[in-house]
């Protein structure tokens, strides 16, 4: 695997990234910030496109539809927002959640919108229709939720109560594992095997999906009290998560060993990373300044 | 009469009357009346002011130049024939009637041209009285060229200006005119007269021909305005320019000012109109000359006095002006106000910070209503005129025993260690209150959560303890209240020695006692309540008919629902501090979160340390997603199997093949569905008819047990829940067997190895396989073993499973469906890991790993065998019925006996203890040798 570099540097002017996020096809990505707004950016050519207004408080966490027509965001002010991307209008505004919405995410064909909230549920709204309440609401949690991933007919939800939760609406259960730890980020990897789950003891665990076995667990990087995210590359080869020390980490899915060491700012958490869906780059979100990292092209 | 009238007749009346006021009349509020049409209207009677209060300029189309659009300039059309007609605009074009009429902008009116007007003196000028009094000359000089009529005819007449108009004169004349005019007080003696004008006409001689002149001009006569009080003809001391030469334009000299310097910086000398001198003169030293004897010399010698005059007069000369004397008096002190003291409680802030609301006050917030919390109950009672009861004093000598209780057990009475707290006061207190208890218990209700929410109540009465125990003065009539809790839980409570949280199943005798007038059948109740399921049989009973018996048991029932405690419903729903609440540190709440980890039992957080991920720390529960969702997502609604119940309610069997064509068959369901149909099998409809409401029965008859059941048997129950928690939910192996059944299906069309897909399920297996080969081949080879080992349990159940096509391949329903044997074993493995950690050492060891893979097929198709064998339906392979008879005379009655109690459990609530005991043990003792094969696998993993 080559060495990644820096291709760009964007400044974005919004305080502090809450969350970096590549849209579906990864052209444009998504910017959180502690200023209220969204921004949506071109990072291959560091192009701000547009900005959206409209929270009232920071907003923790975006996403961009299938057909990049239109985002879900949702923000410390207890609200999930569905903008219109060419207008920059929100569509609608739910507010079912008792607190801050800490992560949203659309369903395969952007039909709903699922977000989680620190008072422990998952509402599942139907962004189809006008209507307002959330169609259903899982509140198993017992504790706030940190993050979802959506798959075609699984919702997987990590809490601070340590454990998952894999609501699989074919088969009509809910898979609960319970990991010990309190869990910072879950993400499936592409084949949709296994979780990769971020823990507060500044370790990645690898699980089996269907087994709920312990596959591997990743060890270097510092978690701090950080809700520290993860990423697996394209290929689900590598497993990448931030640190509280600055440093991007690129593990070896088998081995467990660190391929890699990126630096974004030393000594400046690197929380939010996003990878691109099929290409070889990733974002990694500091403070007010998102670093796109790829293969430096030989151009000459 | 006619008097007055005459008097009205003469008198002349100006301005409107009043109306006449009588005295009768009310007033009317609104006395005064507006003339409704006070606008202003122009000649044509339309109105002149629109809006802005009518006070508004003229607006609307109506008083302009006529159109509602407006002016609108006239557009230019060039054309041969009014070429000629072409004529300047004029302002006028544009304006209104209105503007053109007496008070417009440009009135048209006749009046005096202004050649005519002679308006040069319109206004009287008013000249004042500069140096060259008159008409200023510069206004005379500088005047407009136009001239008046007047002035043209009269020089056409031979006027020239500077003359005067008449008859001309001769110089003689004309002197005299001029004498006569200019003489002020009497005329001058005519022998005078002639003396000047002798002398005057000597010096005119050369005038003395014949020459005629023209009169003197007329100079006009100017008054003055006299604006000032003095005499007549006098004029003082000019009020402007006393000082300075304000307008000195000639000099010192011709300065108007009064005041001057004679010599430089000398003396002021102060010249004026007045009479005389001015008063500081000093050449003249009597301007008026008055008598007096001051003037006289008394004494001989020199003019002493002029020198003592003069030092009086400067004594100093410190820099002050000549003249005047400094003064000897202070000036009068501006008197000094302090400012204003602050208030007491005044806090200085910054100007313009604004607080915020939510600022906390200085001032403790009083509380709500009229300060009447802010009293003690004493306090309350002696303004009630209470007399404070002697109870007091039992509670006070009581407290002396409570103390050394309370030391041995801590003053820190925490919900933790309550319950075990509480009982020796409890037994305590019991004794001296138990006959007033007693005695008030006879009322009807107690209140409902002193008995078997005992939890709840619990801390309120320790609190109170702990307050008699620390000599807080309990208010008499406080414990007069508490009395009958405290006593009652002293009854309840003193003979137990654990409390469960769900110790809802405590007999509920004193809670509320529905039968009270009839003491008999409130006995026969609290017999029922105490164990519902046995019928009582006393003497009372025996005398009571059947009818009556069954109707009795049906009211009881009934009662017992009715008057549930409080902790039947909600008993569930709280549980305890797993640590003492410290609410002021925020950081223990993430400890206590990591203790409990939501809910996570024990063996989870155990086997979550050890890294023993997977089945022990799995929980899988059924979940129902929104038929919304499930459109959403575009997945069928997997709780489809309970429509087909209501469908398949009236059976429509169609052999048509187009029935089945239409149905594709998409998954298991409907496959099985599919099958069940042309089958003609009834086994699918029996189970769903005949299981599902058992089993849901069963669902809620757990929650009831554990209402219902005794204290004693909330052990057991609790060991029960965890079976009944890990058995609801479907299990893992199960959905691997649907994966593989699917799969196995696959395969079949394109003959695909079944062995190979077998090996998929096993993840763990699959992962070290593809990753860990080449590492590990110790490992390998075990792990191939246990493969191997998995796989022939497998293969019986599988291999055989695709042969029998008619068979019913569906997942296990109803009941069944929702049991997971491998579970059950896990359990049972977890518990036989806990046995091993104490190492016991199960004597029978080899015998048993002999036996395993053989009880592990037998518990895997056990179930299923029973049911099909007390049902019509597909014939099972005989190899396996053959296995089943002979294993289930080999069986262990574990899981047997698990799923007799899981069905028993919605019928009896009680289950004997002893029974479960040995169960336990049994479980144990066959479960052993499996958890010891379990653990060195995975040593071998995490070594």
């Amino acid at each position: 695997m080559l060495e990644l570099t820096t291709l760009l540097t964007i400044k974005c002017k919004q305080q502090a990234i809450r969350a970096v996020r590549f849209n579906v096809d990864g052209t444009y990505c998504l910017t959180c910030g502690a200023d209220k707004k969204i921004k949506l950016w071109n990072p291959h050519r560091n192009l701000l496109l547009k900005t959206y207004g409209g929270h009232a408080n920071e907003i923790l966490d975006a996403a961009g539809s299938c057909d990049s027509s239109q985002i879900v965001s949702c923000s410390a002010d207890k609200s999930v927002i569905l903008w219109d991307v060419t207008t920059g209008q929100p569509l609608r505004r739910y507010r079912s959640q008792a607190s801050a919405v800490t992560c949203v995410k659309f369903n395969e064909e952007s039909t709903m919108a699922i977000s989680g909230s620190i008072d422990n549920t998952v509402a599942l709204f139907d962004i189809a229709s006008r209507r307002q309440e959330p169609v259903q609401v899982l509140k198993d949690a017992k504790d706030s939720i940190t993050s979802i991933q959506v798959t075609n007919h699984e919702i997987l939800t990590t809490s601070v109560d340590c454990h998952t939760r894999l609501y699989d609406i074919r088969a009509g259960k809910m898979i609960t594992d319970y990991i010990g730890h309190m869990i910072t980020f879950g993400t499936l990897t592409h084949d949709g095997q296994c979780y990769i789950l971020s823990c507060a003891d500044s370790t990645i665990k690898l699980f089996d999906k269907d087994s709920g076995e312990l596959l591997n667990t990743f060890q270097g990087h510092e978690s701090g009290d950080l809700l520290l995210e993860n990423a697996i590359n394209e290929k689900d080869s590598h497993i990448i998560s931030g640190s509280k020390t600055g440093e991007i980490f690129y593990w070896d899915l088998i081995s467990s060993s660190i391929t890699q060491k990126l630096i974004h700012t030393k000594n400046k958490a690197t929380v939010s990373i996003s990878h691109h869906p099929t290409d070889n780059f990733l974002l990694t979100a500091c403070e007010d300044e998102i670093k796109l990292w790829g293969n430096a092209k030989m151009e000459e | 009469m006619t008097d007055t009238d005459s008097d009205e007749d003469n008198c002349v009346k100006y301005g409107t009357p009043l109306e006449p006021y009588e005295e009768d009349e009310v007033p009317s509020k609104r006395k005064f009346q507006q003339q409704p049409d006070q606008y202003a209207v122009d000649a044509h009677g339309r109105r002149r002011f629109h809006g802005a209060f009518t006070g508004g300029f003229s607006a609307g189309y109506g008083n302009t130049v006529g159109t509602p659009e407006g002016w609108t300039p006239s557009s230019f059309k060039s054309s041969k024939s009014e070429k000629a007609l072409f004529t300047n605009q004029r302002p006028e074009d544009f304006m209104d009637e209105e503007d053109r009429g007496e008070f417009g902008i440009a009135p048209r009116q006749m009046q005096t041209h202004s050649e005519f007007s002679g308006q040069k003196r319109q206004s009287q000028r008013h000249y004042h009285d500069g140096p060259i009094p008159g008409e200023p000359v510069l206004t005379e000089l500088v005047r407009a060229v136009h001239e008046t009529a007047a002035v043209r005819m009269l020089r056409a007449m031979g006027w020239r200006e500077g003359q005067g108009t008449g008859d001309r004169v001769t110089s003689k004349e004309k002197k005299k005119a001029k004498e006569q005019h200019k003489v002020y007080g009497c005329y001058i003696p005519e022998e005078m007269r002639q003396e000047t004008n002798a002398s005057e006409s000597s010096s005119d001689s050369e005038f003395d021909y014949d020459t005629l002149f023209a009169p003197a001009d007329y100079e006009p006569y100017i008054l003055n305005r006299k604006d000032d009080r003095f005499g007549l003809g006098y004029s003082g001391l000019s009020r402007h320019s006393v000082l300075g030469a304000m307008r000195g334009e000639y000099g010192a000299s011709t300065s108007t000012s009064h005041l001057m310097m004679k010599e430089k910086g000398k003396k002021v000398s102060i010249r004026g109109q007045a009479f005389g001198v001015g008063a500081f003169e000093a050449d003249d030293d009597d301007i008026y000359a008055t008598e007096n004897m001051s003037h006289y010399d008394f004494a001989i010698g020199g003019p002493k006095d002029d020198a003592k005059g003069k030092k009086t007069t400067k004594p100093q000369s410190g820099g002050v002006l000549e003249g005047f004397v400094k003064s000897t008096k202070p000036l009068p002190t501006v008197p000094s106000y302090p400012p204003p003291a602050l208030p007491r409680d005044y806090t200085p802030a910054v100007a313009g910070t604004k607080r915020s609301r939510f600022e906390p006050t200085d001032k403790p917030q009083r509380d709500q209503g009229l300060g009447r919390h802010e009293l003690t109950a004493a306090a309350r009672g002696e303004l009630l005129g209470e007399i404070p009861l002697k109870t007091n004093l039992q509670i006070n000598t009581l407290t002396d025993k409570e103390d050394a209780i309370a030391k041995v057990l801590g003053r820190n009475v925490n919900f933790i260690s309550q319950s075990e707290n509480k009982e020796p006061d409890e037994t305590l207190k019991n004794k001296q209150a138990d006959e007033k208890s007693n005695v008030k218990n006879n009322e009807d209700f107690i209140p409902i959560y002193s008995r078997s929410t005992s939890k709840v109540v619990n801390p309120f009465s320790s609190v109170i303890n702990n307050k008699n125990n620390e000599q807080v003065s309990v208010n008499s009539n406080l414990s007069k209240v508490i009395e009958p809790f405290a006593s009652v839980n002293a009854n309840e409570i003193g003979g137990q020695d654990f409390i469960s949280i769900k110790d809802s199943g405590n007999p509920i005798v004193k809670v509320f006692k529905p039968f009270k007038s009839d003491p008999k059948k409130q006995a026969r109740y609290e017999m029922y309540l105490k164990n519902k399921t046995t019928v009582v049989r006393d003497g009372d009973i025996d005398k009571l008919s059947e009818w009556e018996r069954e109707r009795e048991l049906a009211e009881f029932e009934q009662a017992a629902k009715l008057y549930r405690p409080l902790s039947g419903i909600m008993g569930d729903r709280f549980t305890h501090a797993s640590e003492p609440d410290d609410a002021l540190n925020p950081l223990t709440a993430v400890a206590r979160s990591s203790i409990n980890y939501g809910l996570a039992t024990k063996d989870q957080i155990e086997a979550a340390k050890k890294g023993m991920y997977g089945m022990l720390t799995r929980t899988e529960t059924s979940w129902r997603p929104e038929s919304l969702v499930c459109k959403r997502f575009n997945v069928p609604e997997p709780g489809l199997a309970r429509k087909e119940n209501i469908k398949e309610d009236k059976p429509k069997v169609s052999y048509s093949i187009f029935s089945y064509l239409e149905t594709s068959v998409h998954d298991k369901d409907s496959f099985a569905k599919e099958q069940s149909k042309f089958s003609g099998s009834k086994s699918l409809r029996w189970d769903s008819k005949e299981q599902n409401p058992s089993y849901s029965k069963a669902q809620s008859t757990n929650k009831d047990i554990t209402n219902k059941a005794d204290e004693i048997k909330t052990d057991i129950n609790k060991s029960k829940g965890v079976i009944s928690e890990e058995t609801v939910g479907f299990s893992k192996r199960i959905t691997t067997a649907e994966l593989f059944l699917k799969e196995s299906e696959k395969s079949k069309e394109s003959g695909v190895e079944v062995t190979e897909t077998i090996n998929n399920f096993d993840k763990m297996a699959l992962y070290k396989s593809i990753f860990l080969s080449d590492s590990e081949d110790d490992e390998k080879i075990d792990d191939n073993k246990d493969v191997k080992t998995k796989n022939d349990v497998k293969d019986d159940n599988f291999i055989d499973a695709p042969k029998n096509v008619e068979r019913n391949t569906s997942p296990p329903r109803g009941i069944f469906a929702n049991i997971d044997f491998d579970e059950l074993n896990s359990w049972r493995r977890k518990v036989d890991d806990k046995v091993s950690n104490k190492e016991i050492i199960g004597t029978n060891k080899e015998q048993e790993v002999k036996k395993q893979p053989t009880n592990e097929s037998k518990e895997k198709f056990g179930p299923d065998m029973d049911i099909e064998d007390g049902v019509y339906g597909p014939k099972i392979p005989e190899n396996l019925q053959k296995r089943l008879e002979s294993g289930s005379d080999k069986n262990d009655l574990s899981s047997s006996k698990e799923i007799h109690e899981i069905q028993s459990s919605s019928e009896d609530s009680w289950v004997d203890m002893n029974e479960v005991k040995e169960k336990k043990v049994k479980k144990k003792k066959s479960k052993k040798h499996k958890s010891k094969h379990k653990k060195s696998k995975h040593k071998k993993k995490y070594k």
